[in-house]
């Protein structure tokens, strides 16, 4: 049967006192929305054909007339289910809203876990709100963390808002809803690729326990270094003239500098380690010949079975990932689409997502919407060797577009080249490599919840560890999870200092340190037996790397 | 006649710092009236103007310079007079009376001896002091050269070798030391030596370069044609060749003489001279002066040629009559009447000129090696390092000038030039010659390891015969191993040698510059940067807060190459700048990365600008943390209402000194009974005697009267 627990409709009522009404209340909203007799225990068996995962936006502010219930769907996945299906897992997600709305107004229902299924919400703009259904299956691997989940969530819809804008203001540019569902279903499309892994999705289970999604890994340089960088970002931005400029500068896949807002930085660091640094690029070289020989429809049907849409849904979400140049009523810019950057012969990265083509070199500049400054912004991205440098200037501050793009590029080819090379050559020397931030002996996970950054041990220690001590890391986190938005609710704007040492059924020990908004997770394999051992590595770890933020006592 | 005879007025485009004329004329000048005087003469060993009559020498010192002071007057025996020199130590006069005699005079006791040559074929071209260790005089005669030694005891001379060669003519500064022998049918063939304190050396024998006007005349070259220039420690040879209109150069190395390259001549007649390292090439029929700084590569002029004034003169060979010593300062020494001579100091100013080139970078360079005037050469940095930032000129560009001057003082730093400008004339004169001993030539070893030297020398016998007033910069050659363009001269003896004279031009040192004239450096310090170049402009460039930024962070680039520490206070304006553009992300980086250096001053500033911005804040209250300003880390814990994780830490990290009533009052404002029991019980068991308190009675009636409430309610 299903249980209900809320993250925080009201911290003095317990959920389960609740149970009972609830049911039958839901049951209530759930057929007035419902087109379909499908009934309420029918909910469990939604997931089947999808492996597991179901992912719905959906409008509170829509369809809430009979007749009209299609209206309030957005994006739905998968979208070859049946519009009723469809329908009853929004009509339930809306009941729960609905409900928890009266006891807590201002921030409804987290998270719904059912027997078999686990419903992750995430209010993304107001009342426009996203719903990830995972299965619980009996594959010993399906364990995850919620709030993980939501990540996932939150990282879909800002780089969203990134290249399209709000979906507020899509749905109130046309009210229909079709050009916002021609936008999202192959955003979100191209975005679920990164996922896959042979036919299968792969979220973010408790194996990925030390790392933080909305996050940005950053060099570390030293001063010498550093004021190199920064001398190079001040010739970058003085290179676009009077304009007002961001930029954005990475090593490898690490953030060296950035000049935007930690929300912006955490974009655009995203969609760079996606798609623009080497790595990404050469991930996709492989398919670039595959490309040019014009086979792209065979190019974007890779997992097909799993994420193309079925005939049903098409006409409903408008655009067909399988069609890009296709004649769609709507033009769809499709920025997280694989295998479509390469590098230019002069170093800028070009694509021709925003139109153009590749072969004339004559591509479109592509634009992304900053949150900080709320404008759109012209992206030229520059690389040279391990060093991607991004550069935003405002479209409006260019006038004659593309071919004022053009001359930017030259100037600041002009000013900077030297500079980027004699950069790149610096933080090249100082690259400790791939494992430059393993500690021998800990696995860790650090968070500056202050500026969104985080460091871990590098991905191929942690797969080192043994299921156990993950399973038990994961479960502190949930922990900590809810212990963190259990403070945030009771004392907002004042940060709470925690720390729990669980020891595992290996006898590994998971260390969790939170203080003055830093974040220290920590699995010990190989420790001694006692509590006062994992403390003194804690300490001595807390003092070596992160300058004794950590130490406590 | 007027004080100050502007040649030129060069106006300094827009670089602040009124204009100053090229060079004027030291008033008044020096007159004197000798009757039956035989000219002049100038001793450059001893920097001694020297008018000999027929039985008497009149000498005036020009280092310092004044008008007014009465010559020193020695009797000589009568007779003719070649020419006239005085020991370094200035105790004897060496009169050559003819080309087979010298007398010398001792000018104490007045005794006279003869030297003559051995032999009638000899015949003696000239002669002159040394300080070499090994002997006192050198005599050149056109057989070559013989040093001797002078005996105090037998009070003669003593042959302590004999260099044959076939000489024709030879040329010699004391500022070099060097003696370059002509021969060969053109005399172009040269023989050279240095015989410095650190002993002779013998340079390879080379030729120079002569164009022939036909096919069969063989110009010869004159000794007029050739003169021995140093600049900036180093020894040119520039030789005009008449036929070409060229100015050869030739730089000496220990080991060899390289040709440098050419400079062209407007006029037949041509003088050279060098004042404060910069090369003066005199156009005298073109009556302009072209001047030249040879350490840049470029043999482009420094500024457009400048117009020769000279006034007053009836004669206007002063520049072509060189005096027979050949010395090289320029200097004007003129008889206008029989027996009346008038001279004229001349200081070269260049700044004004250095300031109106276009390349600021280079100009910046140019000054700061200037040695004269060094303090207005460092206003003068000072007012183009601001006036570019104030006029935003390119960043790139504003970052060449700041590794101009923070080389430069880096440079000087390594020397020790800086600091002695700064510590006014801390070593006695007799320090002075440092010249390495034993070593090569070239003593460009660290400033202590040359001061330990001289000490040791000044032990030996052979020091004391070295005159105090020998102060001037001794030259150095240098294995050719080191290419020309390196760029490492030999700057410490250089200025060792200017320390005790203060400047190194003899007729420059006036009374009222002398002061200023301390500074043997226009370095410029990371402070006086701060003082000077930034404190000033930062409420101007409030509009132009990045571009701010972007200057300061070249310095911190420049300053951190030459591992330079800056003004602590640049920090805190950093911090300011972009706190007030809303720079946050950059800050973060700069406090993270440690472009800003954490101190106690920037963590206060952090903690102020973070007023608008949390995560600004929080680095403000980490440094403290980090740089274990304990009670201001606990005080702020306390201010932000973190009473107990303030508690926690005065505890771990023993703050003893903040009153307990900050935390009680703390825990009391956040209306929390059991935090305000907490931080009761914390005083009442760790600080002895707290139960007795008044602060004590107060909050555990406060306590009480929580907790009854709280029941009530």
């Amino acid at each position: 049967m299903l249980e209900y627990s809320f993250s925080k409709p009201n911290s003095s009522r317990s959920p389960s006192l609740v149970t009972e009404d609830l049911r039958s209340f839901i049951s209530k909203i759930y057929t007035v929305y419902s087109t379909n007799s499908a009934s309420f225990m029918g909910l469990s068996s939604i997931g089947t054909a999808s492996d597991g995962m179901q992912l719905c936006i959906f409008d509170l502010r829509r369809g809430q007339h009979e007749g009209q219930e299609l209206d309030k769907i957005l994006y739905f996945f998968p979208a070859d289910l049946p519009f009723s299906t469809q329908l009853s897992v929004i009509g339930l997600s809306e009941g729960l809203i609905t409900f928890t709305r009266i006891f807590s107004p201002e921030a409804a229902c987290e998270v719904i876990e059912a027997e078999r299924h686990s419903h992750v919400f995430y209010e993304a703009e107001p009342d426009i709100w996203m719903v990830m259904i995972v299965e619980k299956s009996k594959d010993s691997e399906a364990i995850w963390r919620i709030d993980a989940l939501r990540e996932v969530l939150k990282e879909i819809h800002s780089l969203f808002v990134m290249f399209h804008g709000s979906i507020r203001a899509l749905l109130e540019r046309e009210p229909g809803g079709g050009l916002t569902r021609a936008h999202l279903y192959p955003f979100i499309m191209d975005y679920l690729r990164d996922f896959l892994v042979g036919k299968k999705l792969q979220l973010p289970s408790f194996r990925d326990c030390l790392m933080e999604r909305r996050s940005v890994q950053m060099l570390t340089v030293g001063r010498e270094a550093a004021i190199e960088v920064q001398t190079l970002v001040r010739i970058l931005e003085s290179s676009a003239g009077n304009l007002p400029c961001f930029s954005l500068i990475l090593f490898q896949d690490l953030l060296v500098s950035t000049t935007l807002s930690p929300e912006d930085t955490i974009n655009l660091y995203k969609y760079a380690v996606l798609r623009l640094t080497p790595l990404a690029l050469s991930s996709g070289a492989k398919s670039w010949s595959y490309l040019r020989k014009g086979n792209s429809s065979s190019h974007v049907s890779i997992g097909s079975t799993l994420l193309s849409t079925g005939s049903v849904s098409e006409q409903f979400y408008g655009s067909h990932d399988a069609s890009p140049a296709g004649d769609n009523r709507y033009h769809v810019t499709r920025p997280l689409q694989h295998d479509k950057w390469f590098k230019g012969k002069d170093g800028f990265l070009i694509t021709d997502i925003w139109g153009g083509d590749i072969g004339s070199l004559n591509v479109t500049t592509p634009t992304v919407w900053l949150h900080q400054t709320e404008e759109r912004m012209y992206l030229c991205a520059y690389q040279y060797k391990s060093l991607t440098i991004i550069l935003l200037i405002p479209l409006s501050s260019i006038l004659n577009g593309d071919q004022g793009v053009s001359i930017l590029k030259q100037q600041l080819l002009e000013n900077a080249s030297l500079k980027i090379l004699k950069v790149e050559e610096k933080l090249s020397k100082g690259w400790g490599g791939e494992n430059a931030y393993h500690v021998s002996g800990y696995r860790y996970l650090l968070v500056d919840g202050n500026r969104d950054i985080s460091r871990a041990s590098p991905p191929t220690k942690v797969t080192t560890l043994s299921k156990e001590s993950l399973l038990a890391l994961n479960r502190l986190r949930e922990e900590v999870d809810a212990e963190k938005s259990r403070a945030k609710w009771d004392n907002p704007g004042r940060e709470k200092d925690l720390e729990v040492c669980i020891r595992a059924k290996n006898n590994a020990w998971a260390v969790a340190r939170i203080t003055g908004g830093k974040e220290l997770y920590m699995v010990l394999e190989k420790a001694n037996e006692t509590l006062l051992y994992a403390s003194d590595a804690v300490e001595k770890f807390s003092n070596r790397y992160c300058s004794g933020t950590f130490s406590l006592d | 006649m007027a004080g100050k005879a502007s040649s030129s007025q060069t106006s300094v485009g827009g670089l602040g710092s009124g204009a100053v004329s090229h060079v004027f004329i030291h008033y008044p000048p020096l007159r004197c009236n000798i009757p039956g005087s035989r000219g002049f003469y100038y001793d450059d060993g001893n920097k001694l103007l020297i008018s000999p009559t027929s039985d008497q020498v009149f000498s005036w010192k020009t280092v310092p310079f004044s008008p007014n002071a009465a010559p020193n007057i020695d009797s000589i025996t009568e007779g003719p007079i070649c020419s006239i020199r005085f020991s370094l130590d200035e105790k004897l006069i060496a009169v050559q009376r003819s080309n087979t005699s010298i007398d010398f005079l001792h000018r104490e006791t007045g005794e006279v001896f003869t030297h003559r040559c051995k032999s009638e074929s000899e015949s003696i071209l000239g002669f002159f002091w040394t300080d070499c260790p090994s002997c006192d005089i050198v005599v050149v005669k056109i057989s070559g050269l013989d040093l001797f030694a002078y005996d105090h005891a037998s009070k003669s001379l003593a042959l302590v070798e004999t260099k044959k060669m076939n000489v024709s003519w030879y040329v010699y500064t004391h500022e070099s030391r060097l003696v370059l022998l002509a021969s060969g049918m053109q005399c172009k063939s040269f023989h050279g030596f240095q015989l410095s304190s650190a002993g002779i050396i013998r340079l390879p024998k080379f030729e120079m370069v002569m164009a022939k006007p036909e096919a069969n005349s063989k110009p010869v070259l004159a000794s007029e044609d050739v003169y021995i220039v140093t600049v900036y420690g180093r020894i040119y040879c520039l030789q005009v060749d008449r036929v070409a209109m060229v100015l050869h150069s030739y730089r000496f190395y220990r080991d060899a003489i390289i040709q440098q390259g050419s400079l062209p001549i407007y006029s037949s007649k041509v003088a050279v001279s060098v004042v404060d390292n910069v090369l003066l090439v005199h156009q005298v029929d073109a009556k302009v002066v072209i001047l030249y700084d040879i350490f840049s590569d470029s043999r482009a002029p420094i500024s457009a040629p400048l117009p020769v004034l000279l006034r007053g003169f009836s004669r206007s060979d002063s520049f072509t009559s060189r005096p027979s010593t050949k010395e090289s300062e320029s200097l004007q020494a003129s008889d206008s009447n029989d027996n009346e001579s008038i001279v004229y100091g001349d200081g070269w100013t260049f700044l004004a000129i250095s300031a109106s080139s276009s390349e600021i970078p280079s100009v910046l360079e140019f000054l700061q090696r200037r040695k004269l005037e060094a303090n207005k050469a460092k206003q003068l940095c000072l007012a183009i390092m601001q006036t570019m930032i104030l006029e935003c000129r390119p960043i790139t560009m504003v970052a060449k000038a700041m590794d101009v001057l923070v080389t430069s003082y880096a440079h000087s730093l390594k020397t020790g030039t800086y600091f002695k400008g700064i510590k006014t004339e801390r070593t006695p004169s007799s320090v002075s010659n440092v010249s390495g001993s034993g070593q090569v030539i070239d003593v460009n070893t660290g400033r202590t390891d040359g001061l330990g030297k001289s000490l040791q020398r000044e032990s030996a016998p052979r020091v004391n015969s070295v005159s105090a007033s020998d102060t001037e910069d001794s030259s150095s050659l240098e294995p050719s191993k080191i290419s020309s363009n390196d760029t490492q001269f030999d700057g410490g003896k250089v200025d060792i040698g200017a320390e005790s004279c203060t400047t190194g031009n003899p007729l420059n040192a006036s009374v009222s510059d002398q002061q200023e004239s301390q500074l043997t450096s226009p370095a410029i310090s990371p402070d006086e940067m701060y003082k000077f170049v930034f404190a000033p402009i930062e409420e101007e460039m409030i509009g132009e807060p990045s571009y701010l930024v972007a200057i300061i962070l070249e310095l911190f680039r420049s300053a951190n190459l030459e591992k330079v520490k800056v003004h602590p206070n640049l920090f805190v304006l950093t911090i300011q700048l972009l706190a007030r553009s809303e720079q946050y992300a950059e800050l973060g980086l700069f406090v993270i990365n440690k472009i800003i250096e954490p101190s106690k001053e920037v963590a206060l500033q952090l903690l102020e600008s973070g007023r608008q911005n949390f995560q600004i804040r929080k680095l403000g209250s980490d440094m403290m943390r980090q740089l274990s300003l304990h009670q201001d880390y606990v005080l702020l814990l306390v201010q932000d209402g973190y009473y107990l994780e303030a508690l926690r830490y005065a505890r771990k990290h023993k703050v003893t000194t903040i009153r307990p009533s900050l935390f009680l009052e703390a825990a009391f404002t956040s209306n929390d009974s059991q935090h305000l029991a907490a931080v009761l019980r914390f005083f009442s068991d760790f600080i002895p005697g707290f139960r007795s308190t008044s602060d004590f009675f107060t909050y555990y009636h406060i306590l009480n009267e929580m907790n009854s409430s709280s029941v009530v309610a």
